[in-house]
């Protein structure tokens, strides 16, 4: 029994650091110095215990304890602990470091390895709630910038629509088969596929749709980018959207073939058009949060895309490509919260003219993110989209990978367009006038670059990681 | 008279209709909190209806679990709420468009 506890030492330290820092404001209020260490130990220490933990299958039929979950619960752990790197300085400087500020990371970060590693409808819904009512708050937390309070607005009346619709989903879903055990309720339905079983599963994907921001559901995405904190649109960009992510593809490896065949059309149109819309609407924008925010949509399209593939050992594509993808959103995000000298971030494009002369290193990282976004070689995004193409030809799916390749040909050009800026117009300040990173912020942008190239280069250890993640994950 | 499962289903669609329409055509912030509020209901009553026909407790217990997380919602979306009427002076949706392009 005390073996089975253990498993749970991930969740257990995000949560209890939350709780502990919200203790510590009681004594000691203003000690944001302290808050800090305190959410990254909790955080450092709950990666470390999802990679030793001892082997489990299962939290009485609750919560995955296989290498699956703990992928995810590493991954989300490496983003948050970005993320509060980041956001030290830039919170100091926004004056919005405190006890809640660090806390609600700890719990959105719990909330999303609960919603990755859940097997019980119950579990899902708790992580998703608590993942998206952290970041309502995190996202209004700029209290001086009106655009961060509408942005948080935004989010939360998009957001409770999509939990509204996601709850009645799993209802129906329950209703019709009679188990909320993820897996069971959804092979149950292989009996006879039900009309109310389907309504439930369309209303399900309609809710999760809007988180991952899918096209027909991405409104909220490019407003609440822009008008939250830049680390915490780092964080709600890459973690929710993997940990969301990685619970769709659990939904989908364990959908019995019948319910996934019908599921197949709606997911090819709506990859479709999220490449196309994400892409295309992405060249018209001269705001760089805008724009992140629209190539992450699109972004969401080519994983979509990989989820088709499942059935032909296309898991491997999605698990690989959300890894890539967390890094380099989170650099190229990062990066704007490096560069923000207080007030609110600097986000037009003239803005960033010539600024790889003042400084070279947020630059260098925010061109290489952009280019892994756009898919060239030798970044980590090339590898996933390498690996996204191939599995989808193979799996029959010919005229979406031409979708998918021309709009990725088409994004190249407003990616390339930034770092032309950056590189090659000349500053408007003087180079010697210019803000400056500090170093901490340089040492950040050398580990996250380092880690997007040498994905690039090298990615057969991740990949033989994923497929023995996944091989267990089908026993 | 005890209602049957298929009542149940009928009603809780119902409402889930009356809740989505509501916090889809209301500008108001106030009422669209109010729609996403039935909307959790309806999915309460849903599950009741299929702890019903399963004769299982489970959906009981999930509709715990969702009173309890919509009293959280509503108490960050209330804030979030009059934290903006404070600041704009308005409830209304529209009046939010600063963000756009």
């Amino acid at each position: 029994m005390a073996a089975d506890w253990m498993i749970l030492l991930p969740y257990i330290f995000l949560a209890g650091g939350g709780l502990f820092i919200f203790c510590a404001a009681i004594l000691r209020p203003d000690a944001s110095g302290l808050y800090f260490a305190i959410a990254l130990a909790s955080v450092v220490l709950a990666g470390i215990a999802a990679v030793f933990h001892p082997p489990g299958i299962n939290f009485g039929g609750m919560i995955d304890a296989g290498g699956y979950a703990r992928f995810f619960a590493v991954l989300v752990c490496v983003v948050s602990s970005f993320t509060l790197l980041l956001s030290l300085r830039y919170a100091e400087k926004k004056g919005i470091a405190g006890d809640e500020y660090f806390a609600l990371i700890l719990f959105a970060a719990l909330g999303m390895c609960l919603s990755a590693g859940a097997t019980n409808w119950i579990v899902f819904f708790l992580g998703l709630e608590l993942l998206s009512i952290s970041l309502y708050v995190l996202i209004g937390s700029s209290h001086d910038e009106p655009a961060s309070n509408e942005a948080a607005l935004k989010y939360f009346i998009m957001g409770s629509v999509a939990s509204g619709f996601f709850t009645f989903g799993v209802a129906l879903l329950f209703t019709a088969t009679g188990s909320l055990n993820i897996a069971d309720s959804l092979s149950n339905v292989q009996a006879g596929v039900s009309a109310l079983a389907l309504f439930g599963l369309s209303l399900i994907a309609t809710g999760i749709g809007f988180k991952v921001s899918i096209v027909p559901f991405h409104l909220w995405t490019p407003d609440v980018y822009q008008g939250a904190p830049a680390p915490i649109t780092a964080f709600l960009s890459t973690g929710s959207k993997a940990a969301l992510f990685a619970a769709l593809l659990r939904f989908s490896l364990v959908m019995s073939p019948e319910l996934f065949s019908y599921m197949t059309p709606v997911f090819w149109g709506l990859a479709a058009i999220t490449m196309i819309v994400g892409n295309i609407t992405a060249l018209a924008q001269t705001h760089i949060k805008r724009l992140l925010a629209y190539s992450s949509i699109a972004q969401m399209g080519y994983v979509l895309m990989a989820l088709l593939t499942v059935r032909h050992d296309g898991g491997a594509s999605v698990m690989f490509y959300l890894a890539a993808y967390a890094l380099m959103d989170l650099g190229a995000f990062g990066t704007v919260a490096l560069l923000s000298r207080g007030g609110s971030d600097i986000d037009t494009l003239q803005d960033y003219q010539g600024i790889g002369y003042s400084n070279p290193w947020a630059s260098a990282l925010l061109a290489v993110c952009l280019l892994s976004l756009a898919g060239l070689p030798p970044t980590a995004g090339f590898i996933g989209k390498i690996i996204i193409f191939k599995s989808v030809v193979g799996a029959g799916f010919i005229y979406l990978a031409i979708t998918g390749i021309v709009t990725a040909i088409i994004s190249v050009y407003f990616y390339l367009n930034i770092i032309v800026t950056m590189f090659m117009r000349p500053e408007k300040v003087p180079v010697d006038l210019a803000f400056r990173v500090d170093p901490l912020g340089v040492a950040l942008s050398g580990c996250i670059l380092t880690a997007v190239i040498l994905l690039g280069v090298l990615p057969s250890p991740l990949l033989s990681l994923i497929e023995r993640v996944l091989y267990s994950f089908r026993i | 008279m005890i209602a049957s499962y298929n009542e149940l289903i009928l009603l809780s669609i119902f409402v889930f209709i009356l809740g989505a329409v509501c916090s889809a055509s209301r500008r108001n912030l106030i009422m669209i909190l109010v729609g996403v509020e039935i909307m959790l209901n309806a999915s309460g009553i849903a599950l009741i209806a299929g702890s019903l026909r399963w004769g299982i407790l489970d959906g009981q217990v999930f509709v715990i679990f969702i009173m309890a997380l919509a009293a959280a919602e509503v108490s960050v979306g209330l804030a979030l709420i009059i934290y903006s009427h404070k600041r704009t002076g308005s409830v209304n949706s529209d009046d939010y468009s600063r963000l756009r392009g």
